[in-house]
């Protein structure tokens, strides 16, 4: 079970996708402009890597080498299909400002990464604890982002339709923070809090992203 | 560990096809389960939109293909997607003209309610890429959206001159006029002909 732990908490802290890892940053930059939208993006892709990695691990002996892309994208892919379906049923509005940013969660390559990194050679068990470490590590980082830039951007912060804060009206926000620009800078500050924060609890940054568990041939 | 299928030709074939098979049911059954809600959610979007740009219409009704066409070639480059006749017990008040003007990220879907002579009734936005809060707040500033109310779709080109953008969002502001621009000129070359006759059931 402690491995189980272990592993979930890599995905959060020393092996964060977004923070030290840095793969799917594409739809980060550009879908945390609201809060309310990166928390749904968020919930997308925790659904999507953890099913995708759990069905991936659990028939991964069945899947020869050659082909396993092209099979990890149809799994993943499938996935995103029906949050995509499930969304515009069920949060039209979530799924008018997501818009095209649901299909390409395929194209996370957070998923694939992960996938491919973790759950083609570890049993279901862990690849589950990866999967949700990973998607709760990005969930996290884009909720906290969008809430920096909705909040500084436009001085407010909604949530379903509900202001959860708001500074007086005469408060105009620096545009830029909304824009690509401003993502950018905001990000880098936050890579670089996380970098301090993992190296004073854990004592290292990247060492463990740098050589993922890749076991050959069965052998450990 | 287990041991792993070894990438044979037959291997290959099976896996993926037997994947591509699985994911194509489960989608198939999501589809079919989700189908009707999504259909009615657009159903109720449009609506909605439709009696924000004309309050007080009690019905609207599609005008036919050839129409919309040339309303289409009639607002330039502005796509013109549909065009409504809206009516109440009494009978027609006016049309509802659905198009798609080019904002700053993408095209700004809205729709301009026109009443029977020409004035513009309201605008009402259905769906838009906008940037969140520069963009977008420009769509959500009454102030702004309604400084198009009584402009004269007959003389569509004088009543924009008296247009107020709102800085830093000019492009989004401009594709919001264009869309106003664009249902003054269907109503200038093809929907003012239609109150003449009003023959039409």
């Amino acid at each position: 079970m402690s491995e189980w732990l272990s592993t979930f908490r890599r995905g959060l802290s020393v092996d964060n996708p977004l923070t030290v890892l840095m793969i799917g940053l594409c739809a980060t930059l550009a879908v945390s402009t609201k809060f309310e939208g990166a928390f749904f993006m968020g919930a997308a892709v925790v659904f999507v890597i953890t099913s995708s990695t759990a069905l991936i691990s659990a028939i991964r002996s069945l899947v020869p080498q050659q082909v396993r892309i092209p099979i990890f994208i149809v799994v993943i892919a499938s996935f995103v299909t029906v949050v995509d379906l499930g969304l515009h049923a069920f949060f039209p509005a979530v799924y008018t400002f997501l818009g095209v940013w649901i299909p390409l969660i395929v194209v996370n390559c957070a998923i694939l990464g992960r996938a491919e990194a973790f759950a083609y050679n570890n049993p279901v068990r862990l690849a589950i604890a990866d999967g949700l470490g990973m998607g709760f590590g990005f969930g996290g980082v884009i909720i906290l982002l969008a809430a920096i830039r909705e909040f500084v951007g436009t001085g407010r912060l909604e949530f379903m339709g509900q202001m959860l804060v708001a500074l007086p009206s005469w408060y105009r926000g620096p545009g830029i923070v909304l824009l690509f620009p401003g993502a950018f800078i905001i990000f880098g500050f936050m890579v670089a809090g996380a970098g301090v924060i993992n190296r004073r609890i854990h004592g290292r940054v990247v060492e463990t992203s740098l050589h993922c568990t890749i076991e050959e041939g069965g052998r450990k | 560990m287990s041991s792993r299928a070894a990438s044979t030709p037959v291997n290959m074939l099976l896996s993926v096809l037997v994947t591509c098979v699985a994911s194509a049911s489960a989608l198939a059954f999501t589809y079919g389960a989700t189908y009707e809600r999504i259909l009615a959610q657009e159903k109720a979007a449009e609506e909605r939109a439709l009696l924000a740009a004309l309050p007080g219409a009690s019905s609207f009704e599609a005008l036919e293909e050839d129409l919309v066409e040339r309303a289409d070639a009639a607002a330039g480059d502005t796509p013109v997607s549909g065009v409504w006749v809206a009516s109440t017990e009494s009978g027609e008040i006016g049309w509802t003209i659905r198009c798609g003007p080019r904002g700053y990220g993408g095209p700004i879907q809205l729709v301009v309610g026109l009443d029977r002579n020409g004035k513009v009734t309201g605008v009402s936005i259905v769906t838009h890429s906008e940037t969140p809060g520069l963009g977008s707040s420009v769509l959500e500033d009454a102030e702004f959206m309604d400084q198009f109310d009584e402009w004269d779709g007959a003389d569509i080109d004088r009543s924009a001159k008296a247009f107020d953008a709102i800085s830093g969002a000019t492009k989004s502001s401009v594709g919001v006029r264009a869309g106003v621009l664009a249902a003054g000129y269907v109503y200038r070359d093809v929907l003012s002909e239609q109150n003449g006759g009003g023959e039409r059931e």
